[in-house]
């Protein structure tokens, strides 16, 4: 399946979804006037993938170091369909945070705890 | 909410009906840096690229734009880089009305160069267009460049774009300095100069910003995109610990993004919400606080969420906010709502708020939040 790559904006964050590279990542910051509009592709791409989806492990990374709550809902719909994806294929959810960002660790956790599957946070070596 | 914090609150509006009555497009005051630099002419970029202005004006407007701001910047510290004091801090004000673009600047100076500062604003004031362009010249010739890099070359380029004479004036701080008020138009219709020009609301504004210990000020018309430009310039700023700034950070864009989302127009303007937003000081704590319009009939609704998501504390917030989190039924462009709990969440205190009415569909509703 064709990669999904969004560069990063001073707004939006970078994503790279790419099954080939075994990439799958979204980090930056995220603050768009509409998140909704913003990660509409993304799950439709998350969609088709779901379709499609490789043998190999996936490891899905969230390196964010800011995103504003039209986002945080966005990343609770991205998580649900990554938790049904994780029923067919072994998938982990990797949550990065920058030493001392406390918030972004308790957002981690928040989500950790609302799913079902593996998740591992984890502080970003300086 | 207790008589003197609504008090206290209402003030963000008495600033902003001051700032509209005055027609203060876009306001900045705080240190000034290369970085701060960039992002204030971004946003006036920005909101004048939505006013659908002439390219020769803009272009006008922006020239005398830099040129005020590095004066500020290079004059703002005598002697030294380092900021001694939050009455140091300059001030930039872009205002339009009048079929012009005024631009205002404020900043510390020595009282020792007052003189001399003077004179030169006379001789500039004095002279013609060609004259001014010969001495421009004469002036690079002499060699006199002062150390700072100046010796007025800004004011005369500042004095030819403008077409208008500056104004200036100053304000004695103690027996070293004082501020340094200047300004300038450009009319949107050429050759219609300006003779007079009232200084003292700009005055009096900067003191009572000064006096609330304001670090951070912003009034005029916003949308997304000033809103980044914006962010840039707190990005910018020294002020407290890296976690501190995080969490301002954080908490200004849900402020913000709540007026560009949710904030009516009074009237048919071009460009984005009016808006103030300011930060204060006092005491290691700061004070962030928002205004804007808003329909009248959301008044109630919006109260009522407040107040409930101010009644609530620890794991109850906790689990309403995941409760809204997976709330999937409101999840639109423009709403996730989350934004109140959010805001109470982070700032760890009660939200202040208020209500002042404007007319009979529009009230303002202004937001307090202590972190």
């Amino acid at each position: 399946m064709e990669a999904f790559i969004i560069e990063k904006t001073e707004e939006t964050p970078e994503i790279i979804l790419n099954p080939a590279e075994h990439i799958f990542k979204i980090s930056h910051r995220s603050l768009p006037e509409n998140a909704n509009g913003f990660y509409a592709p993304v799950f439709e791409w998350l969609e088709e993938f779901r379709q499609n989806l490789p043998d190999d492990d996936i490891q899905f990374v969230f390196e964010l170091e800011y995103f504003n709550t039209a986002t945080a809902k966005q990343i609770a719909k991205i998580l649900l369909l990554l938790e049904k994806i994780s029923h067919e294929v072994s998938l982990e959810i990797i949550w990065k945070y920058r030493k001392e960002d406390v918030d972004m660790m308790s957002s981690g956790l928040r989500y950790s705890k609302l799913l079902d599957v593996e998740f591992s946070i984890q502080e970003i070596e300086e | 909410m207790a008589e003197q914090d609504i008090e206290k609150i209402g003030y963000g509006f008495t600033l902003f009906e001051g700032m509209q009555k005055d027609n203060l497009g876009y306001i900045y005051r705080g240190l000034f840096t290369q970085n701060i630099t960039d992002s204030i002419i971004s946003l006036a970029e920005n909101n004048l690229e939505s006013s659908g202005e002439s390219s020769k004006v803009k272009k006008r407007v922006f020239s005398i734009m830099v040129e005020c701001l590095q004066n500020v910047t290079r004059h703002q510290t005598p002697q030294n880089t380092i900021c001694e004091g939050p009455y140091q801090a300059g001030i930039f004000v872009i205002q339009n009305h009048n079929e012009a673009y005024q631009i205002t600047s404020g900043n510390v100076v020595e009282n020792s160069t007052i003189t001399q500062l003077q004179e030169m604003l006379n001789t500039i004031n004095s002279l013609e267009k060609d004259d001014l362009k010969a001495y421009y010249k004469q002036i690079l010739e002499d060699g006199s460049i002062s150390e700072k890099g100046g010796a007025g070359l800004g004011l005369i380029e500042m004095a030819r774009k403008s077409g208008n004479k500056l104004f200036y004036d100053f304000k004695t701080l103690d027996e070293e300095l004082s501020y340094f008020y200047l300004h300038t138009a450009i009319s949107k219709n050429s050759e219609s100069a300006f003779n007079e020009i009232d200084l003292n609301n700009i005055k009096n504004l900067h003191e009572i910003i000064n006096r609330e210990n304001i670090i951070l000020i912003y009034n005029g018309s916003l949308n997304q995109e000033g809103l980044i430009h914006l962010l840039s310039t707190i990005e910018s700023q020294p002020i407290g610990a890296v976690d501190v700034k995080k969490k301002l950070f954080n908490i200004m864009v849900e402020m913000l993004q709540n007026i560009v989302k949710h904030g009516e127009k009074k009237d048919d303007e071009l460009g984005g919400n009016p808006g103030i937003f300011f930060i204060s000081e006092s005491n290691n704590s700061y004070k962030l606080s928002s205004g804007n319009y808003i329909k009248k009939s959301i008044v109630k609704e919006l109260s009522e969420k407040i107040d409930y998501v101010n009644g609530i504390e620890g794991e109850n917030l906790d689990m309403f906010y995941t409760q809204r989190l997976l709330n999937f039924d409101i999840d639109s462009s423009k709403e996730a709502g989350l934004g109140i709990i959010d805001l109470r969440m982070k700032s760890g205190n009660k939200l202040l708020y208020s209500f002042s009415e404007v007319n009979d569909t529009i009230s303002f509703f202004s937001l307090q939040i202590i972190i």
